[in-house]
């Protein structure tokens, strides 16, 4: 079968192309602030499309992501700093602890239906911050600093040159859309679609739509995890307000529905548009006071919403619609 | 060969009786009418076999198995698929993807499961509207899409829940052909319906219910005619204009 989406991939090879070949060229990223916003808007956008697989595609809002990427955060830093070994031992153990967490809460949350739901994940956030706080083998409140390591993949640590993270932060976006490409176009993305959009409906084709939103989770919580193992080694610490926080859980929201909430392209818009905000607010309006960049978030998208609820994806859809000469006859005859 | 069995089958909602002692068989390959007035019981009785209720008591047998209380996944797995009364398009998804979902259900490959539902979206005139947002069809589009959908998971019984209701008098035509289509094609059918003129037709055999009680269950024919089901179903005045009718015609022939 021809399918139709054969612009989308046209697109995606482009920007993975360019994408790739952007820290080779002179001055591309190197040490500057602009490659380290490049680096966070992958980063981010990888972020939102993990979210995505859950919320968006299989429709159950989860407020509670903070707590899988802090605990993938706590697996590389654990690795390196407690077990003296690598992070890439760390970030895998991380992802599976994360998935398992995930089914383990969702397994009787998932009994609530909509707002219910998201609600339960709300609560999620606190204790699993609250329990880290205490937690003295994770380095409790203050959390978990890195050694002086050397530089390269091995440590997947750079002081100076920074290509290595952002190409790190790439590998990692590419694996996360990758992933969620594949699932949109195989039985398990219509799954998800339909339990999304009627979960008796589904069952009545046979679907097991519990089975179905544990596997969304559980997938959505892994690669969740991985993300925040790169934030660890990224930032070089770790502590339990700078990665399993409701700031972090709704960052997760925000991009993906400013984007395009249940698309495949929304997470990096909404990334692309808000986190050069949030890192150029940081650097010049930091004197303003912290969560300038929240506020500023929030504004965007209420204008958004009210102007179109299905956010970036949905804007560009209607423009693409309007001035395509062979209208699409929408609706009915 | 009976392919569902219905015994004793007793759903009560606190106080209310829904169905009471419910008991009848759907031979393999027919299509089978059930009818009755409105709230004589008929959805909550398709959603006892379906699995979207547990009965509270009695039993629903499919080709020998013990279904009774399933899941309704399991249920669809094993061969019964259903629509619904009040209908459920997956709205954001289209007209194609709605159907595909169901053929997944035995197809793990996309590329073979859309062989099927390719072929369901058009014994359900929907080639058309592929592409379409189900949301946005019209009554008759989505009452068959909801048909197609549920042809997709190739059961071997399918229950439709007044498929026909509500239709214009073409889309009531095309759907009689293609629960026509699914009979020749070996599905046994069982209906609740309320337009007559499309189940009198096809029907093999009619199950009336009336205040979740089963009062009859005949050829179409036999039901028309049997007594109580003319008073519980037509009413008291019709009942009584039909017999006159009849009279008529009996003298008629007879001069």
């Amino acid at each position: 079968m021809t399918k139709k989406t054969t612009l989308s991939d046209r697109l995606w090879y482009l920007f993975l192309a360019a994408a790739l070949v952007l820290p080779f060229i002179p001055g591309g990223i190197g040490n500057s602030f602009h490659g380290h916003v490049l680096t966070m808007v992958l980063l981010y956008a990888a972020m939102a499309q993990a979210w995505n697989i859950i919320s968006g595609y299989c429709g159950q809002t989860s407020f509670g992501h903070a707590v899988f990427f802090g605990i993938g955060a706590y697996g590389a830093a654990m690795a390196v700093v407690q077990f003296n070994t690598l992070p890439w031992y760390g970030a895998p153990v991380g992802a599976v602890v994360a998935a398992v967490t995930s089914v383990l809460i969702s397994a009787p949350c998932f009994k609530l239906k909509g707002h219910y739901f998201a609600i339960a994940t709300f609560a999620i956030v606190e204790i699993f911050s609250r329990l880290f706080m205490i937690w003295d083998w994770v380095g409790g409140a203050i959390g978990l600093d890195y050694p002086i390591l050397d530089d390269g993949w091995r440590n997947f640590s750079w002081s100076s040159d920074k290509n290595g993270y952002y190409l790190g932060a790439l590998a990692l976006f590419t694996l996360i859309f990758g992933v969620v490409r594949w699932i949109e176009s195989h039985r398990m993305g219509y799954y998800f679609r339909a339990v999304r959009e009627g979960q008796e409906t589904a069952e009545s084709l046979g679907v097991h739509s519990t089975a179905v939103k544990l596997s969304a989770m559980a997938l959505s919580a892994g690669l969740t995890a991985l993300c925040g193992a790169f934030f660890a080694q990224y930032n070089y610490r770790v502590d339990p307000p700078m990665v399993m926080s409701l700031d972090i859980s709704m960052k997760f929201l925000l991009i993906t529905i400013l984007g395009g909430l249940g698309t495949f392209w929304g997470p990096l818009l909404g990334a692309a548009v808000l986190i050069p905000l949030q890192e150029y607010t940081r650097a010049y309006l930091s004197h303003l006071g912290s969560g300038v960049d929240l506020i500023i978030f929030g504004i965007i998208i209420i204008l958004t919403m009210i102007k179109q609820p299905m956010g970036i994806m949905g804007i560009i859809r209607g423009v693409t619609r309007r001035t395509s000469t062979v209208p699409a006859k929408e609706g009915d005859a | 060969m009976t392919l569902l069995e219905v015994r004793n089958l007793t759903k009560t909602f606190g106080a209310l009786m829904a169905n009471s002692e419910v008991s009848f068989d759907v031979e393999r390959g027919s299509i089978v009418g059930l009818i009755g007035p409105n709230g004589a019981g008929k959805t909550t009785l398709f959603n006892c076999v379906a699995g979207l209720y547990k009965p509270t008591s009695g039993t629903v047998t499919l080709d020998g198995e013990d279904i009774t209380g399933l899941p309704s996944w399991k249920i669809a797995r094993l061969g019964v698929a259903r629509t619904f009364q009040v209908v459920r398009p997956l709205k954001e998804m289209t007209v194609f993807e709605n159907i595909l979902v169901g053929a997944h259900m035995r197809h793990r490959e996309t590329a073979k499961a859309a062989e099927i539902a390719t072929r369901c979206m058009e014994l359900c005139f929907l080639s058309s509207y592929r592409d379409h947002l189900s949301g946005g069809l019209t009554i008759g589009n989505k009452k068959r899409l909801e048909v197609a959908r549920a042809l997709a998971t190739e059961p071997k019984l399918i229950l439709l829940d007044e498929a026909v209701a509500g239709l214009t008098s073409t889309e009531v035509k095309e759907m009689v052909e293609v629960i026509r289509r699914m009979k020749d094609e070996g599905i046994t059918v069982l209906m609740v319906e309320h337009i007559m003129e499309a189940i009198m037709p096809i029907a093999d055999k009619l199950v009336v219910l009336n205040s979740g009680v089963k009062i009859c269950e005949d050829a179409p024919r036999a039901v028309v005619q049997n007594p109580e089901v003319i008073r519980a179903y037509f009413g008291e005045k019709y009942s009584r204009r039909l017999r006159t009718e009849g009279k008529e015609d009996d003298h008629g022939c007879d001069a």
